[in-house]
């Protein structure tokens, strides 16, 4: 009994040991995570590199939009503020706001998916439809809705662009569900009598995880640029505090004027993305379970 | 592959079809501007109603006065002119009559008669939206067809120049009629342009009317497009889309000046722009702390860096083109030292937390540099960025503690500028959004509006002021300039202060 | 098939009614008094109080919400607040601008994505593949508004080709389509790619294969073929997505859709008109999303067998 334990953890643990091993193997993830990993350091310890209300929100008018320079290394904003400093602070903001808001509507999205596709039926009519009804909602609406509702303020905003797409996460979930579940191994799971819990966890879901990462982590994207699309609208963070998405949005009326404005924070969203996106592949490949043999 | 590629092409092919047929609706695109006789205006957002009576948004005014005229109107230096009444005189206090001009036809043909007249104010009277402007009426009376008169329930000096606001301006009795609840697609005035068609989000089109009564315009055709973005509107002028564009953005400006083809017209307006306390809350209710706020914002700051220099420094909460504005008044000069002394007198030593209720993205970039300043003297300010329509709910309940919003006194006179902002009658929705409420300048805002002589009410309205910013409700920011950004053709145009601009006079040259 | 398609259409009912319940709830919990939105800033209390009476805002919930359903049903949608007009005159005259620039948007994604996502997945890690992929990701990581402004610089201020804005004819349509179809091509690709890479790595074509089979028809008869269900997924998605949610284009475009209109409308909290345009939406979408359901079956039999 003890050793039959001991031998499912260890076949548990060679298992992630396994992905990781493989994951080592591919490059651009490893380009991507080590990215990611400087990013999340910057972030951690921001105020080392820059004092937040000394530099970070500290406004001089004098030396409004200016382009980049020894003093400030990707110039400074339209109230003089050092981009670079708000870059780096802004990571933490960015970082939170696209993980958890995603994390939420994975979570949410990602059950409700999987429960229409497996059952079918009227659960699925009842699920799917639900999911249209929100999906039909556009989801501008539903995240000034609940910004508005509930006070503008960072958990909300991730609250708001969590929730409005979820729906999308479940009817992924739900379509690679649809084309798994009449395969012949999830027949044979049936037959030796697996519960439909157990068949969900051990078969179907680590099926689907390829396009759940590939949408989770384009969806990161999604979420700071929706928080972008919300600051446009005066719904983001509350001022003065550096967010990418909002400094993005802010910069557009000196696109024509202070070009550094706008782009290192375009860059710094879109190296984020990237480095996401590489990630996410390797993460895939080295998941699927059909490439072990 | 087959049936892959004939699925492929088969969506392909539907959305293709889809989209054919949906650009079918579509008119030719404009003429080629051989001779120009035509100008392309963009403002920032559509006309909600051409009816005067359903709106009073200034992107609506834009357009509907090129449409209608009104029995009085206001000189770009505010001086009142004849208008369809081509002569008028006050009989005694609260009687004036009006000789209305023979002639003038509207764009249905009919000609304007007195029951015309009669039946705009009374519209005007009842309608929700602009009755405010009339609200000192007590009657409209046709004597015949050409002359009307107009009595005040109480002796109201600035009449004349709530006759001239856009809003009062003059409808056909018969085509309101008939348009019923569409009248608002189908607006029927005496202007120098009638309208044709409207194309919901996109634009308006006005064409020459040729029997205007003070002659037609030399312009054939006005487009009003509207181009929501700044940046886009000075594009549209550069690349010669756009013949006139209202609201350059400040960053712009230069760019349009020092254009070969364009050209960039500023003028003041009568709008002032302010930062307001919430008289009714702590630590507001102290006038201490209301005045050391006064003392730590600097708005040449914010001239200079949010507004490009735009916008010149408010003394007072009525702009220097109004009726009644007191150019002697102590403005609360710069000084975070003395600030400080007050905010201790007020004990307030260390400063407090407190709220800044916005809405916009000019008021964001304004309230950050307030913010800023504020914090050098210890106070700490969350800035509260709502949307519009909650944020003048909100504000009218009185939930503010500090606020940013802007007024335009439309009329050129200090009763409109003062009174909705300052008597104590007007807390809350009217308009009073500080809340802010003195006996004595309750008095002075009520002999003002009655007084007949002059001078004597100019003398009232300066007084008022000097109350009022001793109390220092609101602390008034700047005054901004108004710009147009034009192509270097286009000759006559002028803006005019209220912010609502004839198109009539314009040239090319 | 048939009785599906009418199941479905029958089933939008309930959508439309959940749709209009959860709309209606949101614009009355959320802050801000339509008639004090409708009067204007300096509107005397007791006319704000007079029209809130007349427009019925101050019966209950429940009441106001079978109000509209009742008159919905009729027919009558209601007037917008801000513009006195038929909600629906309004949305019919702007919705052909939206369906140009949402067809044509998806046009230029599908046109885009579907055939370098195929060359990606069977060229996987060649040159082609990372180019395509790398400028997939900078595809969804650029600001629309960023990107439809650089547009706007380079052919319409600098070469003079295109208009910068306006809805005029079809060489207005161009700049905005690219601008809107860019982000979704770039999604489009990416679930192309990876949805065939999954498939290509299945037995049956490896067996197909080792049988001999030309590769090019392994491709484009046995992969494709299984790898679309995501695709159309995605596609689907991406159609809704642009129908309501292409805000931001139209802006920077000046584009009369009714993207523009719906967040204006929810800013001034016409609630007729957000409702409107949210149905209208709404409904549109469900048809595409039938539309969706109907090519699984035609790509997919075992689906169909279900939809008996």
């Amino acid at each position: 009994m003890a050793t039959a334990k001991k031998s499912k953890k260890n076949k548990k643990r060679s298992q992630w040991s396994e992905v990781w091993r493989r994951l080592k193997k591919n490059k651009m993830a490893m380009v991507g995570l080590t990215i990611l990993t400087i990013i999340v350091l910057l972030a951690v310890f921001a105020d080392f590199i820059a004092d937040y209300d000394e530099v970070v929100i500290k406004q001089n008018l004098k030396e409004r939009l200016q382009g980049p320079s020894a003093k400030h290394w990707l110039g400074t904003d339209e109230f003089g503020r050092d981009i670079f400093a708000r870059l780096i602070h802004g990571a933490r903001v960015s970082l939170k706001v696209g993980i958890i808001s995603v994390g939420i509507s994975i979570i949410i999205g990602g059950i409700l998916g999987s429960i229409a596709g497996y059952y079918g039926g009227l659960i699925d009519n009842i699920i799917m439809r639900t999911m249209d009804i929100f999906l039909a909602i556009p989801s501008i609406l539903l995240a000034i809705a609940i910004v508005s509702a509930l006070g503008p303020s960072l958990m909300n905003l991730m609250i708001a662009v969590g929730i409005s797409s979820v729906p999308s996460y479940a009817r992924i979930v739900r379509a690679s569900v649809l084309s798994i579940r009449d395969q012949e191994f999830i027949e044979a799971a049936k037959a030796i009598g697996a519960s439909d819990l157990r068949i969900v966890l051990k078969h179907i879901i680590p099926n689907t995880l390829a396009p759940v990462i590939v949408q989770g982590t384009l969806g990161v994207a999604g979420a700071i640029l929706s928080t972008a699309g919300l600051s446009f609208i005066g719904l983001g963070i509350r001022p003065p505090a550096p967010e990418w998405g909002a400094m993005l949005a802010g910069g557009r009326a000196y696109l024509r004027y202070a070009w550094h404005v706008t782009t290192f924070p375009g860059l710094a969203i879109m190296t984020i993305i990237l480095a996401l996106n590489f990630l996410g592949d390797g993460l895939r490949d080295a998941l699927d379970p059909r490439l072990k043999q | 592959m087959i049936r892959n590629k004939k699925l492929f092409l088969v969506v392909t092919s539907i959305l293709v079809l889809a989209l054919a047929l949906a650009g079918c609706g579509q008119k030719p695109a404009e003429e080629a501007k051989g001779q120009k006789d035509t100008i392309v205006v963009a403002q920032s957002a559509d006309a909600k109603s051409l009816d005067p009576h359903a709106t009073n948004d200034s992107t609506s005014s834009n357009v509907m006065t090129q449409i209608y005229d009104t029995l009085v109107y206001a000189t770009e230096d505010m001086e009142i002119q004849p208008g369809l009444a081509e002569s008028w005189n006050q009989v005694d206090d609260t009687t004036w009559e009006f000789n209305i001009r023979k002639g003038v036809k509207f764009h249905n043909g009919e000609e304007l008669k007195a029951s015309d007249v009669k039946f705009t104010l009374d519209r005007m009277m009842k309608s929700s939206k602009v009755s405010h402007i009339v609200e000192a009426i007590d009657s409209v009376e046709v004597v015949d067809d050409y002359k009307v008169v107009i009595k005040t329930k109480e002796p109201f000096s600035p009449l004349l120049a709530h006759l001239a606001h856009s809003a009062a301006g003059i409808l056909n009795e018969k085509a309101v009629k008939e348009a019923g609840d569409n009248y608002g697609q189908n607006p029927v005035g005496t202007g120098p342009f009638k309208f044709v068609s409207w194309e919901a989000g996109d634009k308006i089109t006005l064409e020459r009317f040729d029997d205007y009564f003070r002659g037609p315009a030399k312009l054939k055709k006005v487009i009003f497009r509207v181009v929501p973005e700044g940046t886009n509107r000075t594009i549209g002028l550069e690349t010669g889309e756009i013949d006139i564009a209202y609201g350059i953005e400040p960053i712009d400006k230069d760019r349009v000046a020092n254009h070969e083809n364009l050209q960039l017209i500023e003028a003041p307006s009568l709008g002032m722009y302010y930062i307001g306390f919430n008289c009714e809350k702590a630590p507001f209710d102290n006038k201490l702390v209301r005045q050391a706020v006064s003392y730590a914002i600097n708005p040449d700051d914010i001239i200079e860096a949010v507004l490009s220099g735009s916008g010149f420094k408010a003394n007072s909460p009525i702009a220097p083109g109004v009726f009644g504005y007191n150019d002697k008044l102590n403005r609360y000069e710069y000084n975070p030292e003395k600030a400080k002394e007050l905010l201790k007198e007020a004990g307030y030593e260390n400063g407090f937390k407190t709220e800044l209720w916005i809405s916009g993205s000019l008021a964001n970039q304004i309230a950050q540099i307030v913010q800023a300043q504020l914090k050098e003297i210890g106070i700490d300010v969350s800035i509260e960025s709502l949307e519009w329509g909650t944020y003048i709910d909100r504000t009218a309940k009185g939930e503010q503690e500090m606020f940013f919003l802007g007024w335009t006194t439309v009329t050129g006179d200090a009763d409109y500028g003062l009174y909705p902002l300052f008597h104590s009658s007007a807390k809350g929705s009217a308009g009073n959004r500080s809340f802010y409420g003195n006996p004595e300048v309750d008095k002075l805002l009520e002999q003002g509006k009655v007084a007949t002589d002059i001078e004597k009410r100019e003398e009232i309205y300066k007084k008022a002021q000097e109350l009022i910013m001793e109390d220092a409700p609101i602390f008034p920011l700047f005054y901004k300039l108004q710009n147009a950004g034009t192509q270097k053709f286009i000759k006559g145009f002028k803006l005019h202060p209220a912010g609502h601009h004839k198109l009539y006079n314009i040239y090319f040259e | 098939m048939h009785k599906y398609i009418l199941h479905r259409l029958l089933l939008l009912i309930p959508v439309i009614l959940g749709v209009t319940f959860i709309v209606y709830s949101i614009m009355y919990l959320t802050p801000g008094d339509p008639a004090q939105i409708i009067l204007g800033e300096s509107a005397p209390p007791e006319k704000v109080e007079q029209l809130r009476e007349e427009m019925g805002l101050n019966d209950p919930f429940i009441v106001q919400y079978f109000r509209f359903i009742k008159n919905g049903l009729k027919g009558d949608f209601g007037r917008s607040y801000s513009t006195r007009r038929p909600v629906f005159e309004e949305i019919f005259a702007r919705f052909p601008a939206t369906l140009k620039l949402t067809i044509a948007g998806v046009l230029v994604a599908i046109i885009i994505g579907i055939p370098v996502g195929i060359i990606s997945a069977t060229k996987q890690y060649s040159l082609f593949d990372n180019v395509s992929m790398v400028g997939a990701l900078l595809g969804v990581s650029m600001p629309n508004f960023w990107f439809g402004l650089m547009l706007v610089l380079v052919f319409s201020v600098t070469l003079k080709w295109l208009p910068s804005g306006g809805d005029n004819g079809l060489s207005s349509l161009v700049l905005p389509a690219i601008t809107l179809g860019t982000s979704a091509a770039a999604l489009i690709t990416r679930m192309t790619r990876s949805s065939m890479l999954e498939v290509i790595r299945q037995d049956y074509i490896r067996t197909a294969r080792a049988k001999g089979v030309l590769e090019k028809k392994v491709i484009n008869k046995h992969a494709l073929k299984n790898a679309l269900i995501p695709i159309i997924t995605v596609v689907g998605l991406q159609f809704g997505y642009l129908l309501g949610g292409a805000v931001l284009t139209e802006t920077v475009f000046s584009w009369p859709g009714v993207g523009r209109l719906l967040v204006d409308a929810i800013r001034q909290k016409d609630t007729p008109m957000v409702l409107a345009s949210v149905v209208f939406v709404s409904v549109t979408f469900s048809f595409v999303n039938l539309m969706v359901d109907i090519l699984y079956a035609y790509v997919d039999p075992r689906i169909k067998s279900q939809y008996k």
